[in-house]
């Protein structure tokens, strides 16, 4: 079998884009579905924090947190695995552990600082998701990477510049940030 | 020096073995989320697959979860590297150019 330099050329660049496609795609497969459902329990839990008081909020925020935690397992589900073999299942085993353990970290950290109210406290909990979308992004796609910081500069923003309209701000652009961040992936990967 | 292989240079098929080759050895890939990632149809996927498992380039797993059917495909050993060696073939005579 012969082929030209040129058409070498254009296999070797096929193969290179499927290779980076597919990592790419791995890394972010799903994810918008679980960017949708966490920006819309943003923005709703936010907002009625903002514009509303009492005991209302909480039950807000634990029914979309309860909805929102149904909506994923339902649909992880029924997405099924879309790679499996040995490992595959241990990074998703590793990511679990260290979700688990992360979660764990927050809740000691809080208790330890106790915050003064509840925009430190949410500043506590948004911190060390984005710590933990940082790290899952730098050891699985370098790609997923970067969404996490401007969320976190925009709570930073909302926390210190604007803590009038901080819970708002949380609701309209991290909640809605991820919403759209979710259908741009949706579109373009 | 390493060969060109005929059966991997088919434009879809090199598609699909460069897929499956990103993969970690023994991981399988879902057959529609191959195909979506692809952009084929389900039939010229399937044909592709069969010539590529024929030449034992790829192992198929047809399989239950839950109660779904679902089926697997994973790049072989031999897949890999007569991948392998494709890919150093064409860079050789990106060389010569």
């Amino acid at each position: 079998m012969n082929i030209s330099p040129d058409e070498a050329e254009e296999a070797l660049a096929t193969i290179q884009r499927m290779t980076q496609k597919t990592r790419h795609s791995f890394a972010s497969s799903g994810a918008y579905i679980f960017l949708i459902i966490t920006g819309v329990v943003w923005l709703v839990g936010f907002l009625a924090t903002q514009f509303l008081s009492g005991a209302i909020v909480a039950y807000i925020w634990i029914g979309m947190s309860l909805l929102g935690s149904a909506l994923s397992i339902l649909l992880g589900t029924r997405m099924g695995p879309r790679v499996r073999g040995p490992s595959a299942s241990a990074s998703a085993k590793r990511a679990g552990i260290f979700w688990l353990l992360l979660i764990i970290y927050g809740i000691a950290a809080i208790a330890i600082a106790r915050p003064a109210d509840g925009k430190q406290v949410t500043m506590f909990i948004i911190l060390f998701i984005m710590i933990g979308q940082l790290a899952m992004g730098l050891l699985l796609s370098f790609a997923s990477v970067w969404w996490a910081l401007p969320i976190t500069a925009l709570a930073l923003v909302g926390y210190f510049l604007l803590p009038g309209i901080f819970y708002l701000w949380m609701g309209i652009l991290g909640g809605g940030g991820m919403i759209a961040l979710a259908l741009y992936i949706r579109s373009r990967w | 020096m390493a060969e060109l292989n005929e059966t991997i240079h088919q434009p879809v098929r090199l598609r699909i073995m460069a897929v499956l080759v990103a993969l970690e050895a023994a991981d399988e890939v879902d057959f529609t989320y191959l195909r979506d990632l692809l952009d084929v149809t389900d039939g010229n996927l399937g044909a592709h697959l069969r010539k590529l498992e024929e030449a034992g380039y790829i192992a198929v797993n047809k399989t239950f979860v839950g109660r779904k059917p679902r089926t697997f495909v994973g790049a072989t050993a031999e897949g890999r590297k007569v991948f392998r060696e494709h890919v150093a073939a064409l860079e050789s005579i990106l060389k010569r150019k």
